[in-house]
Order: C-alpha cells, then sequence, then structure tokens
C-alpha cells in the first residue's frame, strides 16, 4: 500500500512541470509577535524634567513592551502592544482591530486602542527608532494643567508653574498634570487611513485629547483628529495636523458650555543618506472656565517644536542632538500678564552603538532649563540600553 | 561558524595541482527542512495594513569546495553582483561570489531602504536610498556577511564570499554546478539558511569528466 501510494505521488508528480511541483513558499504566520525591552539610568532628575505619564521618569525606567498581531482574514488583523514600566502589572497600550476592505486601495479602518494620527513622534516613540533617551518637551513634559481639576484662579495657576509632576490644585490635592500632546498613552476610538501615491489622510475619531488619551471617557465630547501627509520627494515627507476635544472632566463643577483642547501640527522629517532630521511644531489651547479672581480670562496655549538630527557615521554607530522648547502663553494675573507654565528649554545630544542585532546602547547628555519653579536647570548624563525581537 | 571560520583563517589550503583534465561536479541538493517565512515584527504603532511582501526562497543552498585546489586563488574574481531589494526582501536570500566582487545593492521599492551589515569581513553601512538608486559595496576579505535593512527588520540576506572560485549556488530546482575541477580529493561542503548542512569527500579521478554528488538537507 505504501510504494502504490509512493508510486501514484511519482506519477502525480511526473505530470506537472518541474517549477509546479516544488513546495510554495510560506506566508507570513498568522501570529506575529514582538517584543521591545529598554532600561534606561540616570543620576536623579531632581526638575523633574522627564517625567511623563504614570510618574515615570524617561531617564530611569525600565519598560518592557511585547507586541502581537494576529491575522484573522484576509485584510483583517489585530494588533497589540502589552507595556510594563518599572515592573508594574502590564498595561494595554494599543489593542485594535485593523481591516482594509478595499484591497489593493490603501484604505485603512481601525478600531480600538488605537496610535494617534496627530503627529508623527508617537508612533516612533520606541526605543529603537529613538536615537535619543528623552522625548521631545511636547509629547512628555507634564505642564500644571489638569483634566480633573480646576484652578482656583489665575493666580493660583501661576502659582504652581513647573511643578506638573505633581500639581497642587487647592480642593483637588496633587497629581500629575498632563503634557501638551501625550505620546505615553494611546486614544481609544476608531480610525480612517487613505493614502494614494504621495498624499497620506488620516483621520480618528476618539474619546479623550491630545493631551489626556482615554480608555473611559470622562465626558460626552469626542475628540475629532486629523493629519495630511504628503511626500514631495523622496525622503521628504511634510504633515500638517489638527485635533479638537473636550478635555475637562465632565465630574467637576463646571459653568455650561464647552470645554476642549484644540491643537494644530507641522512636521517634516528629511533623510539624507546616513543622515535624518526630524522637526514637528506642535500649537495647542485649553479652554478654562472663569472660577475666581482674578479669572483665566482666555485659554490656556502652548506652542512646543523641536529639532533632530541623526548621523549613521559608520557601520552600528550614531550620533543624534535634539534642541527642544516648550513655551505656554500669557495669563492675566495679579501682577500682570505672564505665561501660565514655566517655559521650559532642552538640549539633548548623544550617540549610540549597534554591539549586534537586535542590541542598541545610547548615551546622551541633556540639559534643561526652566524660567520658574524650585529647579530650573538640570544637566544630566543618561544611558540607555535596549534590546527587541 | 564552520565555514566563517574556514574561509577567513585561510583553511583553504591547497588540494592537488589542477593541469590534468578538468571536470565538472554538479549535482542536486534537496531541502527538506521546513520551509519558513521571514519573521515579521508586528507594528501596531503602523496606521496601515503592511505592504504585500516578497518571501525569499530560503532553500537555495550554496556547495562548494572546503579546500580548492592549487592555483585556485591566483585569479581572484572582480566581478560583479547584483542584490536587489523588491517587495521588502532582499532577492535573492544567498549570494555567493568571490573576492573583489562588488555588489550592486538595488532598490526596487517604492519606499526607502537602508543597507547595513555590522559582519567582521565587510562592516557598511549605505544610508537611505530611495527607488531607482543603486548603491554598491567590493567584498575583498572572504567570509560570512549578513546583511540586513535598518528601516525594515525582518529583511535579511546572507552573502558568502569565496577565496576561491569552486563555489556554486543551486538553482530554483535544487541543482549545481561547479566547474574547472581539477583531478583530486576534495572536501565539499553544503551551505542552506545561515548554516553548513554537510561536508563529503568527493573525489575526481584522472580522467572524469563529470562526477556527481547529490545531497539531502534536513
Amino acid at each position: 500500500m505504501k510504494e502504490l501510494r509512493a508510486a501514484a505521488l511519482l506519477v502525480a508528480l511526473s505530470l506537472v512541470p518541474a517549477a509546479e511541483a516544488k513546495e510554495p513558499l510560506p506566508t507570513a504566520p498568522r501570529l506575529a509577535l514582538g517584543g521591545e525591552a529598554s532600561l534606561s539610568y540616570a543620576p536623579e532628575d531632581t526638575g523633574y524634567f522627564n517625567d511623563a505619564a504614570y510618574g515615570h521618569n524617561l531617564t530611569r525606567l525600565l519598560r518592557l513592551d511585547l507586541l502581537g498581531s494576529f491575522r484573522l482574514a484576509p485584510g483583517l488583523e489585530a494588533l497589540f502592544d502589552l507595556r510594563s514600566e518599572n515592573l508594574d502589572s502590564p498595561q494595554v497600550y494599543a489593542l485594535y482591530l485593523r481591516y482594509r476592505p478595499f484591497a489593493p486601495h490603501e484604505l485603512d479602518l481601525q478600531a480600538g486602542r488605537i496610535p494617534p494620527v496627530f503627529g508623527t513622534f508617537p508612533r516612533r516613540r520606541y526605543a529603537q527608532e529613538n536615537p535619543l533617551v528623552s522625548w521631545p518637551l511636547v509629547w512628555q513634559y507634564l505642564t500644571t494643567l489638569r483634566p480633573d481639576a480646576l484652578p482656583a484662579s489665575a493666580d493660583a495657576l501661576l502659582l504652581v508653574r513647573g511643578s506638573g509632576w505633581r500639581a497642587p490644585y487647592p480642593g483637588y490635592g496633587a497629581a500629575a498634570g498632563v503634557p501638551t500632546a501625550s505620546a505615553a498613552r494611546w486614544d481609544t476610538g476608531v480610525e480612517a487611513r487613505y493614502a494614494n501615491g504621495p498624499l497620506e489622510l488620516a483621520v480618528a475619531l476618539t474619546r479623550g485629547t491630545l493631551s489626556d488619551p482615554r480608555f473611559e471617557d470622562s465626558n460626552d465630547g469626542k475628540q475629532l483628529s486629523a493629519r495630511v501627509g504628503w511626500q514631495p520627494l523622496a525622503g521628504l515627507g511634510l504633515g500638517a495636523s489638527i485635533a479638537e476635544g473636550e478635555f475637562l472632566d465632565a465630574a467637576l463643577p463646571l459653568p455650561r458650555g464647552r470645554y476642549d483642547q484644540r491643537a494644530y501640527g507641522l512636521d517634516a522629517e528629511l533623510a539624507l543618506g546616513r543622515v535624518v532630521f526630524r522637526a514637528e511644531a506642535v500649537y495647542a489651547e485649553w479652554d478654562e472656565p472663569a472660577t475666581g479672581q482674578p479669572p483665566i480670562d482666555r485659554p490656556l496655549s502652548a506652542r512646543g517644536y523641536y529639532l533632530e538630527g541623526r548621523w549613521r557615521f559608520a557601520p552600528g554607530w550614531h550620533v543624534a542632538a535634539r534642541l527642544d522648547r516648550l513655551g505656554f502663553g500669557d495669563i492675566r494675573g495679579s501682577e500682570g500678564l505672564e505665561p501660565w507654565e514655566a517655559p521650559v528649554r532642552r538640549l539633548e545630544a548623544g550617540f549610540g552603538f549597534v554591539p549586534r542585532r537586535h542590541v542598541l546602547v545610547k548615551a546622551v547628555y541633556q540639559r534643561n532649563r526652566r524660567d520658574y519653579g524650585f529647579v530650573q536647570s538640570q544637566d544630566l548624563v543618561a544611558a540607555q540600553a535596549v534590546l527587541w525581537f | 561558524m564552520v565555514l566563517r571560520r574556514l574561509l577567513a583563517c585561510g583553511l583553504l589550503g591547497l588540494a592537488p595541482s589542477g593541469e590534468a583534465l578538468a571536470a565538472t561536479l554538479r549535482g542536486r541538493v534537496e531541502v527538506r527542512l521546513e520551509p519558513r517565512a521571514p519573521l515579521v515584527r508586528p507594528a501596531p504603532q503602523a496606521l496601515a495594513t503592511a505592504t504585500a511582501r516578497e518571501t525569499p526562497d530560503r532553500r537555495r543552498s550554496v556547495v562548494y569546495l572546503e579546500r580548492a585546489p592549487q592555483g585556485a586563488f591566483e585569479e581572484p574574481e572582480r566581478g560583479r553582483a547584483v542584490l536587489d531589494q523588491r517587495g521588502e526582501a532582499f532577492l535573492p536570500y544567498v549570494l555567493s561570489i568571490g573576492v573583489g566582487t562588488t555588489v550592486e545593492f538595488t532598490n526596487s521599492d517604492s519606499t526607502f531602504h537602508n543597507v547595513f551589515s555590522l559582519s567582521k569581513p565587510r562592516r557598511f553601512d549605505l544610508g537611505r536610498y530611495a527607488r531607482g538608486q543603486s548603491k554598491s559595496v567590493r567584498f575583498d576579505r572572504p567570509g560570512v556577511v549578513r546583511v540586513f535593512c535598518d528601516i525594515h527588520s525582518h529583511m535579511s540576506a546572507f552573502i558568502l564570499v569565496f577565496a576561491h572560485r569552486f563555489f556554486a549556488a543551486t538553482d530554483e530546482a535544487g541543482g549545481y554546478r561547479i566547474e574547472g575541477l581539477p583531478p583530486g580529493a576534495y572536501s565539499v561542503a553544503v551551505w542552506t539558511d545561515g548554516q553548513v548542512r554537510e561536508t563529503r569527500p568527493v573525489r575526481i579521478g584522472e580522467d572524469a569528466e563529470t562526477v556527481t554528488a547529490d545531497f539531502v538537507v534536513e
């Protein structure tokens, strides 16, 4: 019987051309897993310049990411990113479905805890893609603004400038404020992305806002965000983004009205052989209700921008630098017009080395300056080791 | 590893001289390894479905002499070869060349690629370049060079650089052919998907024109 089967197979194979008889090449597996582990260390950041969400400091952090994708059907896949910081219990950083209904047309629909469409940095914040250790100020630096608390007056807000890692609001206690835009969390909702040649358009409707992405909504307002990308030349990418959504927690004693965060962004990337330049500018403003005297008489605004460059000067080696500024608009306090938060400036420069594939070691020098607060300057040296698979 | 040591440390010694009739060593390498696709790292940060990718044929093998005949090193190859980047894959997956060969790394994709290698025989980083562009690297030291793309981490390929000319890559059907072999006793090795899978002694007789050696890689 065995010989008969072998003979039959031989006859069958001899009837088809040799090329067709070959075993087909394998396709990508249904389930794909990846991971990244990064460990950063620096002397204590006493000015909390590098604090990000969850009370963790980017220069003293162990971060573990487990990434996965599961192909459910042609064009339909589920993706996730589970993350643990400093061995805390894992958080769901991303969990969503992605569907391409009209392949090969590049229209993708995504629903769940989705990657942000605004700007570019949050989608490349993984340590292996970041040539430095910390993040741009506009995406990381914690302001004193809180969605769950209202400042008693303009003076009360001015009083706490430079303490965003633990902003004390009378009557609400102390808690971390929000960054201008958050790269540390992703929002929850739906989004569509369409690309045609050099043009790309992405639109998302989500529960939170740019500075406070949420899994569970804290108010009834939704955020609409969009980005248009254009690649006029090979190596040159340009983008413009916009976002608006209700910011303040509905549980607050708010006068009638909407209290939104609005943001506008521009981004650019230029790649010239071994050199890559990236720049991003974000202008954001938040509506805050008038409370005590003197009231906050205008929307609170922030403008952040950075220019980053990376040069791979030898195989496995790079040098990089980022020039970073985050400024804030004025409000009228008892002593006249003053910025509602402490402007911050940062220069971060360093090098990276790849001792072997999937391992990256970085060392940077960081210079931070802030116009107000207890600690107004902080220089530090930080190192980071990154492994990924 | 064995191949790297052999190639890099000059263990490719001198076998019998080759003034007599030259023969052809040919045969077939049947690869029975479980076929596997390149491991693609999930990208939840991407806004789009990944583009359709080419699947390089990892079953292609390289057959070569571990010890080459005397005189085999006197005519170094100065040829050119092409390693294309297409469908986010290096094609072919394995390239076998002689020392002195210049490899053109062409980019046939619409996206940027950044070819680099951290292998000791030839470290290089070509930077980013776009579709239709090509950059070249000359390989002057024998050994195994692993090639990657810095932008697409699932892309990888092997370049085997030989100090002699007695090597051949298998074709689609697994066939190979090494010509110009003088009579003598040789050790023939088969390399498949990153490893030397088998070495076998082969004798070329004084009046032999063709010698066949088939291999099975499991």
